[in-house]
């Protein structure tokens, strides 16, 4: 006999405590059931109803072996859940470092046209080195200069960053802008947050910054005139001078065959030729 | 938190990988590590084990402290010391083991590492236990490779390769299996050891740490004019370092040593040296002990600070 599929008769019937509402919540007729319910005592040799004019009642020895059923369709469940992500072996679990903004829909748009199926992750390029250490993610994006101890790190990329400030003031102008800058929080990547106030005063700007985790609150503060900010992007009047790019690098877990049957490098590639 | 997390929150608001060790070097055994067993490319600090092994051969009578060393034009360039001078120099090498330790004169170190011998020094770690430690070469040949890996025409260009922000150059000399290298407890242990010796040769060693030039790192964290710092630093490129001896006025001396590598490639780096104070007074202060407080032999062990503060 499908143990299972009995098994799941007698769950029903024990929560119902009704046969015609098992049924129903099996999407079957209740005659089939009936049928079932009696099949499996004979197979088990235990009476697990009693039934009677007042309804249906669980007999001791069901009590007793309803758990166990229980947790038998629950392992059925998980061993199915497990096979599926077996199933799916093209899907890989992608970290963008938050500072790429509205670059990472561009980018997993552009992936996912590529043939890969993206599961993305937007954080702090510290915490996401972390996972791609710990296993949680195939692949990430992070900002450089970052900790990448036991990762696989490919080459620094040099993305161009974009001012956007009030009318008037270009990229040579640090020396001008007496607003702060809003920035993503510190705590996302303190090397690289330290660096890029290093280079706003290099470049003649106090460093003052406002720490933001949100975008559009970022923006925000730049359309009340309270802020300026970088974002990536190709740089407006191309004078370059003072620009203060975006460095990223993107890295892989060791060991490489974590998961053998994604391709990593060639998603790494692709991914590489987004940014 | 523990003193470990505390570690590794410091190293991550620096943007650094870090091995730290601690010990006390008098009293009941006490210390504190994080990685201290790793092995890690130690850069100018091979100055120090070398410096010991030097002051344990003259004590043996097998060199003179007062011979004379020639140190001709075309030796290693350095930023101090006789390495930046432009002409002969003639010193005693007690002189050049005090340069080599003070302000970490290269030309004086691989002067010292030539006349001490690379293979006495080796059989010296390997009789004291220092297993984990390797001087595989001085300062001008190690800097000849970081030239060669850079691709760079001069010592002072490769210095700056390594230093692009652009790029994440790399050189074998980062590597602690292809430079010269130790862990974070091997070098305390060689502190112990100079701490443990009485001979004239040791206090001129001694004597040349507390004189150190820079103060910037491990001295960052105790910013007290009567706290002894004994300390030697170890840089190239992303790698700083420091190992020292932390003396409190009547307390008992703690050896502590900061490894460090930076995710940041600049060569100045304020904050990663400041970090290496904080993470030598973390590591530290849960070790001090007055000396008074020190049980005499064989007596019950004194409850440390730290249990005491909690």
């Amino acid at each position: 006999m499908d143990l299972l599929r009995h098994l799941r008769f007698f769950v029903a019937v024990a929560e119902a405590r009704h046969f015609g509402q098992a049924a129903v919540s099996l999407g079957m007729s209740q005659p089939p059931l009936s049928q079932g319910i009696q099949r499996l005592e004979r197979e088990l040799g235990v009476r697990l109803f009693d039934r009677d004019a007042r309804g249906v009642r669980i007999t001791a020895a069901g009590s007793a072996l309803l758990p166990r059923a229980e947790s038998m369709l629950e392992e059925a469940a998980e061993l199915r859940a497990h096979a599926g992500r077996w199933t799916e072996p093209d899907e890989i679990r992608i970290g963008f470092a938050a500072d790429l903004e509205s670059q990472v829909p561009a980018l997993v748009a552009r992936l996912r046209h590529a043939g890969f199926t993206v599961a993305p992750t937007v954080d702090g390029s510290v915490p996401l080195a972390d996972c791609v250490r710990d296993g949680q993610l195939d692949l990430a994006v992070l900002r450089h200069p970052i900790v990448v101890d036991g990762t696989r790190p490919r080459e620094v990329r040099t993305l161009a960053t974009r001012l956007e400030a009030p009318r008037g003031y270009g990229f040579d102008d640090w020396a001008r802008i007496d607003l702060p800058v809003v920035v993503p929080p510190r705590r996302h990547h303190p090397a690289a947050h330290d660096q890029l106030v290093d280079s706003l005063r290099r470049a003649g700007h106090s460093g003052a910054v406002i720490e933001e985790a949100d975008p559009v609150a970022r923006a925000a503060y730049v359309a009340a005139g309270r802020a300026v900010r970088l974002s990536v992007g190709d740089a407006v009047g191309g004078s370059g001078a003072s620009v203060i790019p975006l460095r990223v690098r993107v890295v892989l877990p060791v060991p490489a065959d974590r998961r053998p049957h994604v391709d990593l490098e060639r998603c790494a590639v692709a991914l590489e030729a987004g940014l | 938190m523990s003193t470990e997390d505390r570690l590794r929150e410091i190293a991550g608001d620096a943007g650094i990988s870090v091995w730290v060790h601690a010990e006390r070097l008098d009293g009941p055994p006490g210390s504190i590590t994080l990685g201290g067993d790793h092995p890690v490319a130690i850069a100018s600090l091979y100055k120090l084990p070398l410096a010991v092994a030097w002051a344990d051969r003259v004590a043996a009578g097998e060199l003179d402290p007062w011979e004379r060393l020639t140190l001709s034009a075309g030796r290693v360039p350095g930023p101090t010391g006789i390495a930046m001078l432009l002409d002969d120099v003639s010193i005693s090498m007690r002189d050049a083991v005090r340069l080599m330790i003070a302000v970490s004169d290269n030309a004086a170190g691989d002067a010292i590492l030539a006349r001490t011998g690379t293979a006495w020094l080796r059989e010296w770690l390997a009789t004291h236990g220092l297993h984990d430690t390797s001087v595989l070469r001085g300062s001008a040949d190690t800097l000849r490779l970081v030239q060669r890996d850079t691709g760079a025409s001069s010592t002072a260009l490769a210095e700056r390769a390594l230093a692009d922000v652009e790029h994440d150059v790399l050189t074998s000399q980062y590597d602690a299996a292809l430079a010269s290298s130790s862990t974070a407890s091997d070098l305390c242990a060689v502190l112990a050891l100079l701490w443990s010796r009485r001979h004239p040769a040791h206090a001129v060693v001694r004597d040349a740490l507390a004189h150190q030039a820079w103060r910037h790192r491990v001295g960052s964290g105790f910013p007290h004019d009567d706290v002894a710092i004994h300390g030697k630093t170890g840089t190239l490129g992303r790698l700083r370092h420091e190992a020292a001896v932390v003396t409190f006025p009547g307390e008992l001396p703690v050896a502590v040593a900061v490894l460090t590598r930076s995710a940041r490639a600049e060569r100045h780096l304020p904050r990663v040296d400041a970090a290496i104070g904080e993470l030598a007074r973390t590591a530290v202060h849960p070790l001090r002990l007055a000396v008074s407080r020190a049980p005499a032999p064989g007596s019950r062990p004194a409850r440390g600070r730290s249990q005491s503060r909690g």
